[in-house]
């Protein structure tokens, strides 16, 4: 007894005590400890998703089967998506929030830590699962991350480990979003009124309402799935009176909005970047806000211009067509605004600088082939082909990870308490847009041309583009070798980094010293 | 000894790396670099292509025009040239203008967009009409006026696809592909609407010189219409473009438009360019007929109700089937005929009868194999619903049926001993 009351004791006297390793990473409670779970959690999978790309792109080599079997491509291209979308993706930006909200918002914690820590454990587990499909008889999930009956129907029982580790992951989002929802709501300093919260927390509040929205449509899309295989139901069996459509139509009401759900927290964080760098308040803050309702709202009703070529009536494929095309106008607004905040600024191009612009420009490169896919007329020429493929990689890869990098070298002074080596992060920068451009952008030319997505082999005319590209994603994968060295020897040592870190930044987080101790915030701070 | 092994793999390296730099050197030489749409053959296709490219060049122009002025900015605005910055955050006029321009360019691309819509999905008025089914993995197709039917496999030789042993493996020809056995014949100058569903999973029928695709969804008809200009007869090539499963990649569509004339006459030849009519003609197109695995005697198909029993090519064919049922074969006959029919079981049992273990049975000590022939027919006739097992009823003759269901039953260490005849299926049939 009397020990842990010294504990308790000693616990108040220096905010910066921490546990011992295994009750520190295992059965943590603390916002920041479970961010840096998420992000390394991120951050190994998108090392492991990004060397099913390399197996893909060493395939697509050369026409021919040169390395793999079309099935175990198969394989490749569903559990790459499976594993970047729900393991890379979504996991970083919710390390993100864990670690940036509690401090964004003058919080000493988010709300629910204890369904904070569950929440995180929950994916390691769920991935185990997804990846241990891949051990079982007829190998992991090939009927790609879309999952479309009746081919899933078909698959062994993979497929079904695979629903399982959705519904995990969908678990783990539901409380995540919860928790940020609960968090932004009710832990505010006295003061922070919505409308003076800062970017990211808004992005956040309106991404974990769209997670809440669409998590349980796609659970019960894969629930229907699993009965139409083992329990005798026909929801989505012809055969049986079902309707293979619909799977689609329920699928891409919560893939849609998951778009957005990758897309949304990257915009919030361009939008801490480009100020401070611009040295310059963001521009058009209220536009900024209601730009992201906007796009929220637009995106549960543009769901079925994923699938224009399942012979929809005329009318259906018109609004789906006009609702897509609206969509560009809140989003033109958020590239107008961050143009404009560094418009006479004064700016200099550290290495999250270089990210955000990177970012700015190639989002709206396949923010306007994406506008080019709302065409519809267009859209059957494009419509599974690799123009599809360049446009997602160009939104997810140079839009959400490439943020997440900015972000991570924004914060990461905040996080190590020291400065990362400025030149390796340039460099780091520099290899990572130029492999990605050099790997992506020739996709939009096989995609014209004619080369179909989801193909191990192809005919010989689309040889020259896709060798580009392959060596492109050799690049760029290597290049993240230096992103992983330059974190280690961040988080060992380097220059201390003072508590503003930047010149002048805005923000409760630059208030704390840096790195932010174990706890803050134990009296709120007054925001005015 | 250790020094010498270093240097043959860093010469097998540097071999490897000069292969490759040729490689893509040649392929400099004479590659396609296409990075464009196809060159557009109908009416709609074209307007595709305008439409594609008006929206293109608005999009360059919007991206210029706003990079332009971030570049300038990034150029002008920095630090190091001693910018002051301002600390202007909002202004209401500017933030209308940039809301209502972009939709205002919005309208001027969904006004043509829509026209060309409106014009794709009117299906109307069709001279011709073809039903198009997609199999796990080929194409099925039916002429629905003109009864003619046939199925479309890939025909580029394995050992061009398989490039895993160098010493097995084949140069790609130039359609490596892109060729199909049989190919679907169109006149040009004539509107023809196609039909689309599929047997087992979703394919997608795509041609883009046509401007066309659609999916192919079981359970479902959907419908698209092209017609190919006058003066653009030649060949035309697509592939499938909706996953379905391990052999996606390789179920082409291969279209021959020729001018209505040809079309009429090929048409009047029960699907061959010979003039002469095929009923009249039974014994010398006969080997031909089943060389292009036509169908005959679907009894459960859809397809029957459709087609004029009358029809001349038709009789003949269920003649044929007739005569092919009645016929007793050797088993070694029905083994080497077998061999070469297997070719196509083998996309998902494998080429050694092991399959893919959980997604695709072994034919290898498969009991149904093993087991009474009845069921063995059972399951090739009728497929097995819920699997990618097909039904090949309609897909292939009794002779066929009888001759690969004999080489499975004795092959890959398979020995029921016992032989199949086409008298057996076509009891099974009935």
């Amino acid at each position: 007894m009397s020990h842990a009351a010294t504990a308790h004791d000693h616990d108040h006297d220096h905010h910066d005590h921490k546990p011992p390793f295994f009750q520190r990473w295992f059965m943590s409670t603390n916002h920041k400890d479970i961010g840096t779970l998420y992000l390394i959690f991120s951050l190994t999978m998108l090392f492991v998703g990004g060397a099913m790309a390399l197996v893909i792109r060493a395939e697509l080599w050369q026409p021919g089967l040169q390395f793999v079997d079309p099935h175990f491509f198969n394989q490749m291209t569903t559990v790459h998506a499976l594993i970047m979308v729900f393991g890379a993706v979504m996991p970083g930006f919710v390390g993100f929030a864990n670690w940036m909200l509690p401090l964004m918002v003058g919080a000493p914690d988010m709300a629910l830590p204890r369904m904070n820590n569950w929440s995180f454990w929950i994916l390691p587990f769920a991935f185990s699962i997804l990846l241990g499909s891949f051990f079982v008889p007829g190998g992991a999930p090939a009927s790609g991350w879309t999952l479309y009956a009746p081919l899933t129907i078909q698959g062994g029982m993979s497929v079904d480990m695979g629903i399982v580790a959705i519904h995990m992951m969908g678990i783990s989002s539901i409380m995540g979003a919860i928790n940020v929802i609960v968090t932004v709501l009710n832990m505010r300093a006295p003061g922070m009124t919505l409308m003076k919260m800062p970017m990211f927390v808004w992005t956040w509040l309106i991404t974990a309402f769209l997670l809440i929205a669409v998590m349980p449509v796609f659970a019960g899309a894969v629930t229907m799935l699993l009965t139409d295989r083992h329990f005798g139901t026909a929801f989505f069996n012809p055969a049986g009176g079902g309707d293979p459509v619909l799977y689609q139509h329920i699928f891409w009401f919560f893939g849609h909005p998951e778009v957005y759900i990758m897309i949304l927290p990257a915009f919030g964080i361009i939008s801490h970047i480009i100020p401070t760098f611009a040295r310059k308040p963001l521009f058009g803050y209220s536009s900024m806000v209601f730009a992201t309702a906007a796009i929220a709202f637009l995106s549960f009703i543009v769901w079925a211009h994923h699938m224009f070529t399942v012979g929809m009536p005329l009318q259906g494929e018109l609004f789906f067509m006009y609702a897509t095309m609206l969509i560009s106008v809140p989003t033109g607004v958020k590239v107008f605004n961050w143009v404009t905040t560094m418009w006479r600024g004064s700016m200099t191009f550290e290495t999250p600088m270089l990210y955000a612009i990177g970012v700015v420009f190639l989002f709206t490169l396949g923010g306007l082939s994406g506008l080019m896919l709302a065409i519809t007329p267009a859209d059957f020429q494009y419509h599974d082909t690799y123009f599809v493929v360049a446009h997602f990689h160009y939104v997810l890869f140079s839009g959400a990870v490439m943020a997440m990098m900015g972000g991570a070298f924004f914060w990461l002074p905040k996080w190590t308490g020291h400065m990362y080596n400025e030149t390796l992060g340039k460099i780091h920068f520099w290899l990572t847009a130029i492999f990605f451009n050099i790997t992506f952008f020739p996709q939009h030319f096989l995609g014209l041309a004619g080369m179909p997505r989801r193909y191990a082999d192809y005919p010989i005319q689309f040889t020259e583009f896709n060798q580009i590209s392959s060596f492109g994603a050799f690049g760029l994968g290597l290049s993240q070798l230096l992103f992983v060295y330059i974190i280690v020897a961040t988080v060992r040592g380097g220059k201390k980094a003072t508590a503003e870190v930047w010149d002048k930044p805005d923000g409760l987080e630059w208030t704390v010293p840096s790195p932010a101790p174990f706890h803050t915030f134990d009296e709120p701070p007054v925001v005015k | 000894m250790v020094l010498s092994r270093h240097l043959k793999s860093i010469a097998k390296i540097t071999a490897f790396v000069a292969i490759l730099i040729t490689a893509l050197f040649s392929g400099l030489a004479q590659a396609d670099w296409e990075y464009n749409l196809q060159r557009p053959v109908t009416e709609i296709a074209e307007d595709i292509y305008g439409l594609h490219m008006l929206i293109f060049w608005i999009c360059v122009v919007i991206f210029v025009a706003v990079f332009g002025v971030m570049f300038y900015s990034i150029f002008a605005h920095r630090k190091s040239k001693n910018y002051q910055p301002s600390q202007f955050s909002h202004s209401t006029s500017v933030e209308v203008v940039w809301t209502i321009v972009p939709f205002l360019i919005l309208v001027v691309m969904a006004i043509p967009a829509t026209i060309v819509l409106i014009k794709m999905e009117d299906t109307t008025k069709s001279d011709l009409t073809i039903k198009i089914t997609g199999y796990q993995w080929k194409w099925g197709y039916e002429y629905l006026d003109s009864g003619i039917n046939f199925f479309s496999t890939l025909s580029t030789p394995r050992e061009q696809i398989d490039q895993f042993d160098k010493e097995t493996a084949q140069p790609q020809g130039e359609n490596y592909l892109l060729e199909t056995d049989n190919v679907v014949v169109v006149p040009s100058g004539r509107k023809v609407r196609a039909l689309i569903t599929a047997n087992d999973v979703i394919h997608a029928w795509w041609i883009p010189a046509f401007g066309v695709k659609k999916d192919a969804i079981p359970g479902y008809i959907n419908e698209l219409w092209f017609n190919v200009k006058e003066g653009e007869e030649g060949i035309y090539r697509g592939q499938c473009a909706e996953l379905c499963g391990k052999d996606h990649a390789y179920m082409p569509i291969v279209v021959k438009v020729v001018t209505g004339a040809e079309f009429d006459n090929w048409v009047a030849a029960g699907g061959n360019f010979d003039s002469a009519p095929i009923a009249e003609n039974i014994e010398p197109v006969k080997e031909e007929v089943k060389a292009k695995e036509v169908s005959v005697g679907s009894s459960n198909s859809v397809i029957e109700a459709i087609v004029p029993s009358a029809n001349a090519a038709e009789e003949a064919l269920v003649t044929d089937a007739d005569v092919s049922s009645a016929t007793v074969l050797s088993k070694d006959e029905l083994m080497s005929k077998g061999e070469k029919i297997y070719g196509s079981c083998s996309a998902c049992h494998g080429a050694d009868g092991s399959g893919i273990p959980g997604v695709f049975p072994a034919i290898a000590g498969s009991p149904i194999v093993a087991g009474p022939v009845d069921d063995h027919l059972d399951i090739v006739l009728f497929g097995k619903p819920g699997t990618a097992m097909a039904a090949f009823a309609s897909q292939l003759s009794d002779e066929d049926i009888a001759a690969v269901v004999t080489y499975q039953r004795n092959s890959f260490g398979n020995d029921a001993g016992d032989i199949v005849l086409p008298a057996d299926v076509l009891a099974k049939r009935n």
